[in-house]
């Protein structure tokens, strides 16, 4: 087959590649042909029959809906026949006699104000100015090509049906309904969920939920799609529903690592209104999530602070900056020479890690400077050691091609969303899914195998897995000999992992290890997504060892489609971590260990670096109390302090002598703090980020400031000058990042000119050379994997005999096995749904619990009630199961500012089990 | 001796104990038309005469012998005899007439229809000389009537499973296209595709997984043969459908049946284990190491899931909308694997067509529409019944010698044909002979056989919103002008009907038609004007009674549209629903 075809569209000539249809061909080469139900990126439909064409060669006879037909070489279209224009004009009178159409086919249109009386007396219900999409109507657009007349002959039915509004974020109104079926197939085709439907037939046809009535129980993720490919005024956002862009910037969302590109609608007051995936973007191709659709309002939110604030006689006080900043330079001179420590914010740009780890490299003179969301700093070291670079392999996109997954303790549909968006088509698609977690979540439902080990077993569980593939002769020996080394060390440690010692550690049978083992090693490109939110701290690294050795014995690494994914937390973490804001590595991943890369970094920055090891994250909260450190810098509160994952850090920061919080909202971070300066958000300052597949990507300020709010790396650098440091006068962030860029080898070749298109991916060495999608690919930009020997781990031990056993939190969108109901509760819908404990046979005996009976499951924070259920998969662990459609409903009402800002992950939690007589006796 | 010559000489056995042995033999109609007749109760009286030990005789319930108008027919043969045929039987009379027959021979002249066979029975007519006997001629249906439809045995001893022994012991894959070519048989769906160039398509797509499906939604009013092959004779379509198997290379069937036609699929659903027990479904079919499995599946109630796309969709336990095309089925079919769709009827020949060879089928017929057609015959006539007669008989012939006639004995007025997507025909129709070609010639079409008369009292306005209304609650909902064309055609051939229509909206009908027919995605939408132009071409009088004198030549279209629809209240009958207040004026 050709790589390219030629097709004449309107006597224009136009390129294309084979397998496009002739209506991309003619959108791509800027030829308009009116469509409705085609949307760019997904399957043709065929159903609106407005992009009719006809095909005076090579083409099927008669008006053919140009959708439908696959372009090939030496056809010639013609677009503008005139029985074609009448059979557009034939489809579109009988479109408009459903659709309110009194200003659609006015030649007054133009002229018409929004507070117009009407000449025509078209009534008000059926005026373009009372719809949502008003200005944005791509039916509108259409309707003015197809030159319609003023009056149609066709009986016009407004359907009166009521508004849905009772849904979280999103409103419906089935009167601008077109049936064009674009929300259905996004929903389906791109998402996976098909939340959406079509309902009843014929006349009656429309589009509706799949279950029940309630998006809450249709299995929806709040995803936002269906309003961004609606056509009309149908499907709107609930927010700003009525207000019209003035302009709209081009962005990278900072809410979590897929660094999703989106547009964002801001209106002439300066509000942001609406955010829209991009189509073209490579991280997330036009998809976005329940946070980046819907949880961006934080910016606009009126109480943000505004005013640099000291405390004065122990209450908060406005000042100036000039004021702030000598109080804060002033009181950190006391704290030089490692009683400092700072911690940089993870919806951060790299400008603002770069020149926080500097400033406290050497202005503070310590290395104790992490990002807050750093909690599982384990996912990389491994990474770095085996294969050469601490992070991720390959493309985000680059999912949708793998036929094959393991996903370990990653709840990627909701921490990472848009990256889930590929691994669910693929899975639809036929590619195999292995799921090891202990917690049920979306991706469990899409799972072939599910398994769910004890705690603190997964290595075992992997090394399992390598076991049974070397046995089987399933691993790839070519990719072995060429790119590895140490594959006799492994191979001759795989004696620990004898499975029936496996299946003792993991309590998953030996045959349930052969068929995961097989069905991994037999997928042609296996991808490997982990986040190990479930596993112990200590346990991490071997895990990650034993993922990695698993990858590249079956040769999966290198390859497009392969690879691993580690999945964190924070938006911009992997970015601070390439810049250095962490407290072991210097900027481009050097140690701070290392004399040679200290005394490079002391040439580029004109200063000296301390040697002494910093503290993270983590250990701040012990070495704050043991008064290692007393003041402290921090900036932003997205990582929940007070979820105990960062130990109890939260009461720890009450005993510094200082504290400086950098944040856009008061929080009870602020309320301790002696001076709160304001942070821009990152709509309304300009920067870089760098997403979990390595993607530098730009940042640009959509929403001008409103008060004195700056962007993080210029309140550092203001504080460092104030000092007396040097090398923190940069005049932009563009300044910063070629600094950045200097200082960071893999980021050698990168510019903010280079990056206005798609975005880069590191390393990315010359300003002249390629960017590189995919790690270790046959170019060899690296040396051999180096593989190594493993161990079996011990039984992981439960410490606090107050609570016994570990509680996995899962959450689903849609759970068909167990009855839920759906309340209206003042204007919205709520989920009523009991809670099920699912306890382990032993466990229950142990305790007395009988199937079906309530039980309470306690923490050291909260108590849960639940009818109980003995099928519960490990002994010491207890599930229970949530629905997503309960947590958008908090989100929606929550009155946090930032609400999406603030979603806690589902660890693993101490706790214990009463049976509810008991807990009322006591 | 082979696995197949085992089976027959068991078979051959069987039948000649039932046919020859010493007790008589009792079949009683019990397909659809029988089933409605009462035929259900009639065969508890019968299975309870024989516990009784009244009468002593075994007894089958058989399929469609095409006399519908017959129904409950009892058949009763007695050992070496010929069989006597007894025509609308109730229960209360199994006693008597049966009984009587079988104790001393005597016949209810009132009841008995006639008798087949070589021995004359005293007082009895040769049913042969019957129109609906003698104009036949049974390819398809050869079987129904005749054999047990719950019993393979029965099947094999007529000639069953000789076609596909043969197509497996003697015969390439290829060699079985050759002779579907061969035979000239054109798919019996509606669009007369050649079935055989159609299996060839599928002979080159990649394996290893290929479906052939088979097409038996049937939802057309006044259409019953699909269901009347599979209640009658299931396993000429399983054989047929394992030819296909073997011809194509595809490796599993689906039967697809609408939800709701229970006899079709209980009868379908028990030949299938029956088949796999007698090793002509599986693995290893007649010890030839071809394998073939075929499985039934039900649509929801959706006319439109009968075409083959969103038949497909169906299949997959989707909402049965429509795909485009291309890509064709054979490409891209049920799962994205390779898929060939046929008719229950086009199926249905090829056992008998490779039994006896393509020639011989060809011989049947026209030259270029070959075979049989399969003539629903309902309406105004004396004799509805399912006709296998040549095809090109004429219309006159089918609707005046099979079905005798007008019961009024008026002259017939209209012929719809074609089903509801097809035409509303006039008088002038009936010279023409039931072709594919020849009614395409004069504008109407075949369609899968369904042949609904009305006479001199029918208004063609009437006949025309009733198809309107079955093509609106029918359409889909996906492609714009058929979803949308639809409602609008039926709220104008209501308002016609009504007597509230002006003449020029017969032209504002003709361009929402034009519309329909130029854009719409699949031919639901894009026939769906067929029976509405096809009554105003055929029947201007009707038409200008309505709109200029506002009445109804016939006064059917006095009353109100019986028939469901899928609208919503358009703008004027909401207002009166919603907006007159109590007491208001």
């Amino acid at each position: 087959m050709p790589d390219e075809i030629t097709l004449t569209i309107d006597g224009a000539e136009v390129r294309t590649r084979p397998g496009t249809n002739v209506l991309q061909a003619a959108l791509d080469a800027g030829i308009y042909i009116p469509y409705l139900c085609y949307y760019p990126g997904m399957k043709a439909f065929g159903a609106c029959r407005m992009c009719v064409v006809k095909f005076d060669e090579g083409g099927p006879p008669g008006n053919q809906a140009s959708c439908t037909v696959p372009a090939a070489d030496g056809m010639v279209v013609s677009t503008v026949a005139d029985d074609t224009k009448a059979v557009r004009k034939g489809i579109m009178e009988l479109l408009i006699s459903e659709h309110p159409h009194g200003c659609l086919t006015c030649h007054r249109i133009d002229l018409c104000g929004p507070a117009d009386i009407c000449l025509r007396h078209v009534s008000v219900n059926d005026r373009c100015v009372t719809c949502p999409k008003n200005e944005r109507c791509e039916l509108k657009d259409t309707v003015r090509y197809v030159e319609m007349d003023m009056d149609t002959p066709l009986t016009y039915n407004n359907r009166h049906l009521p508004q849905r509004v009772a849904d979280p974020f999103w409103e419906m109104d089935l009167n601008l309904c077109i049936v064009c079926g674009r929300c259905v197939r996004v929903c389906d085709e791109v998402r996976g969920d098909s939340a959406l439907t079509f309902t009843d037939r014929a006349g009656r046809s429309l589009i509706g939920t799949s279950h029940g009535t309630s998006l809450l129980e249709s299995g929806c993720e709040m995803c936002g799609a269906c309003i961004d490919v609606c056509p009309t005024g149908a499907l709107v956002e609930r927010d700003y529903k009525w207000d019209k862009a003035a302009k709209k910037v081009a962005t990278t969302c900072s809410l979590c690592p897929v660094g999703c590109q989106m547009a964002l609608e801001v209106d002439k007051r300066g509000r942001l209104i609406r955010a829209a995936g991009d189509l073209d973007a490579a991280a997330n191709r036009g998809q976005l999530c329940y946070k980046g659709k819907f949880g961006l309002d934080f910016v606009n939110n009126r109480r943000r602070l505004r005013k640099p604030q000291v405390r004065v006689d122990g209450a908060l006080a406005e000042a100036t900056w000039n004021d702030a900043v000598g109080v804060v330079a002033e009181r950190l001179e006391e704290y030089r020479d490692g009683w400092f420590a700072m911690l940089a914010s993870p919806n951060g740009a790299n400008e603002d890690a770069y020149v926080a780890q500097k400033f406290a490299r050497t202005v503070m003179r310590t290395n104790s400077v992490d990002v807050s969301s750093n909690i599982r700093p384990e996912l990389f070291p491994a990474l770095g050691e085996m294969l050469g670079y601490q992070a991720g392999t390959n493309p985000t996109w680059e999912l949708e091609g793998a036929d094959g997954f393991l996903v370990v303790s990653s709840n990627v549909t909701e921490e990472q969303t848009v990256a889930a968006v590929p691994v669910k088509k693929a899975v639809r698609n036929g590619a195999s899914l292995i799921v090891i977690d202990p917690r049920e979540t979306e991706l469990t439902r899409y799972a072939d195998i599910w398994l769910r080990p004890i705690p603190g077993s997964e290595t075992a569980l992997i090394g399992g897995m390598i076991r049974v593939i070397v046995d089987e002769s399933l691993d790839d020996h070519e990719f072995l000999a060429d790119h590895c080394e140490g594959a006799d060390a492994l191979r001759n440690s795989l004696w620990e992992f004898d499975l029936i010692r496996v299946e003792a550690a993991t309590g998953i049978p030996q045959d349930r290890i052969r068929e995961t083992a097989r069905l991994f090693a037999r997928a042609e490109a296996s991808a490997t997504l982990y986040g190990l939110e479930t596993i112990a701290p200590d346990r991490r690294n071997d895990c990650v060892r034993a993922l990695v050795s698993l990858s590249v014995v079956t040769g999966n690494v290198g390859r497009p489609h392969t690879g691993l994914y580690p999945l964190y937390p924070g938006a911009n973490e992997g970015g601070a971590r390439d810049v250095g804001c962490v407290p072991g590595g210097l900027p481009g991943y050097e140690q701070v260990s290392d004399p040679e890369a200290r005394s490079r970094l002391e040439q580029i920055w004109g200063a000296s670096l301390p040697s002494a090891p910093g503290l993270g994250v983590r250990e701040l909260a012990e070495a704050i109390r043991g008064g290692q450190v007393r003041a402290m810098l921090i900036s932003g509160n997205s990582v929940n302090f007070a979820n105990g994952q960062a130990g109890d850090l939260m009461g720890a920061l009450e005993e510094l002598d200082f504290l400086v919080v950098v944040d856009t909202f008061a929080s009870e971070l602020t309320e301790i703090a002696d001076v709160v300066l304001p942070a821009s958000t990152f709509a309304d300052r300009d920067g870089t980020i760098t997403n979990l597949e390595r993607r530098v990507q730009l940042v640009r300020p959509a929403v001008g400031s409103k008060g004195d709010e700056e962007a993080d790396w210029r309140i550092v650098s203001r504080i460092a000058r104030r000092m007396g440091a040097s090398g923190f006068d940069h005049e932009s962030a563009e300044q910063v990042f070629q600094e950045i860029c200097d200082a960071v080898e893999v980021y050698g070749g990168l510019s903010y000119q280079r990056l206005q298109d798609r975005g880069l991916q590191w390393p990315c060495l010359a300003a002249d050379m390629a960017d590189t999608p995919v790690l270790y690919a046959a170019d060899g930009l690296d040396s051999k994997a180096r593989l190594q020997a493993m161990s079996m781990p011990q039984a992981q031990a439960r410490s606090d005999p107050a609570y016994p056993l570990l509680l996995a939190r899962g959450r689903l969108l849609h759970d068909d096995a167990r009855p839920m109901e759906i309340e209206l509760v003042g204007k919205r819908n709520e989920i009523r749904r009991p809670d099920v404990i699912e306890l382990h046979p032993e466990d229950a005996g142990a305790l007395g619990v009988v199937e079906g009976e309530w039980v309470s499951v306690v923490s050291t924070t909260a108590t849960l009630r639940g009818e109980a259920r003995l099928n519960g998969p490990q002994k010491g662990l207890v599930s229970t199961t949530a629905l997503f459609g309960q947590m958008a409903t908090e989100l929606e009402r929550s009155d946090r500012p930032a609400p999406m800002l603030m979603v806690d992950g589902l660890p693993l939690v101490p706790v214990r089990v009463e049976r509810l007589e008991e807990a009322a006796a006591d | 001796m082979t696995q197949f010559d085992d089976l027959k000489s068991r078979a051959d056995e069987r039948w000649r104990e039932l046919v020859a042995g010493n007790r008589p033999w009792i079949r009683i109609g019990a397909a659809m038309c029988g089933h409605s007749a009462g035929a259900l109760d009639v065969v508890d009286a019968v299975r309870a005469e024989v516990e009784s030990g009244a009468i002593d005789a075994n007894v089958d319930t058989v399929g469609c012998i095409g006399l519908c108008y017959a129904e409950p027919l009892v058949d009763v043969l007695k050992p070496g005899g010929s069989r006597v045929f007894f025509q609308r039987v109730s229960p209360d009379d199994v006693s008597r007439i049966v009984g009587g027959y079988l104790r001393d021979g005597a016949v209810d002249a009132e009841h008995a229809l006639g008798y087949l066979g070589d021995e004359p029975v005293d007082g009895l007519d040769d049913m042969s000389a019957l129109p609906g006997i003698r104009l036949q001629e049974r390819i398809a249906l050869r079987n129904a009537g005749h054999v047990a439809p719950d019993d393979v045995y029965q099947y094999i001893a007529n000639g069953g499973y000789a076609g596909l022994s043969r197509a497996l012991a003697d015969m390439e894959p290829s060699g079985v296209i050759d002779e579907m070519k061969a035979s000239g048989l054109r798919g019996r769906g509606g669009a007369g595709f050649p079935t055989g160039l159609k299996w060839s398509f599928m002979v080159g797509s990649p394996g290893p997984r290929k479906y052939i499906l088979c097409n038996c939604e049937e939802g057309d009013p006044g259409a019953y043969n699909d269901k009347g092959i599979l209640e009658s004779d299931p396993y000429t379509l399983l054989e047929g459908m394992t030819l296909a198997g073997y011809a194509t290379g595809a490796t599993n069937g689906f039967v697809f049946i609408r939800h709701g036609h229970d006899g079709p699929i209980s009868s379908t659903e028990n030949a299938i284990e029956q088949a796999y027990e007698a090793g002509l479904l599986g693995p290893d079919i007649l010890g030839s190491g071809f394998g073939f499995d075929i499985e039934v599946s039900l649509t929801g109630e959706s006319y439109v899931a009968g075409e083959e796309t969103a038949l497909m969709e169906s299949v997959e336990g989707k909402r049965s909308m429509p795909r485009f095309k291309p890509p064709f089925p054979a490409a891209f079919g049920v799962w994205g694997k390779p898929s060939t769709i046929n008719n229950v009827k086009s199926l249905s020949y090829a056992p008998e067509i490779v039994a006896r060879g393509g020639d011989w089928f060809k011989g049947v017929g026209r030259e270029s529409c070959t075979g049989t057609v399969i003539a629903c015959l309902s309406g105004d006539v004396k004799h509805p019944g399912m006709y296998e007669v040549p095809m090109g008989m004429s219309l006159g012939q089918v609707v005046e010698e099979l079905g005798g006639g007008t019961p009024s004995g008026r002259p017939v007025k209209m012929v719809q044909l074609g089903g509801p997507l097809g035409h509303i025909l006039d008088d002038s129709y009936l010279e023409y002979g039931l072709d594919f070609d020849e009614m395409r010639e004069h504008g109407a079409m075949l369609g899968s056989g369904g042949i609904i008369v009305g006479d001199a009292d029918r208004c063609a306005v009437d006949m025309a919103r009733v198809l309107v209304a079955f093509c609106q609650y029918e359409s889909c909902g996906k492609c714009f002008p058929c979803r949308l064309g639809m409602s609008h055609l039926l709220e104008l051939i209501a308002g016609v009907a009504a007597g509230d229509a002006t003449p020029d909206q017969l032209k504002l009908m003709e361009s929402i038609g034009g519309t329909m027919e130029a854009a719409s995605l699949c031919f639901h939408g894009q026939l769906g004007f067929n029976p509405l132009r096809s009554a105003i071409v055929n029947f201007p009088d009707d038409f200008s009674a309505h709109l200029e004198e506002k009445r109804c030549p016939s006064g059917g279209c006095d009353e109100p549209l019986n028939m469901p629809t899928n609208m919503r209240p358009f703008a004027e009958e909401y207002r009166a629903v919603t907006m007159t207040a109590p007491g208001a004026v």
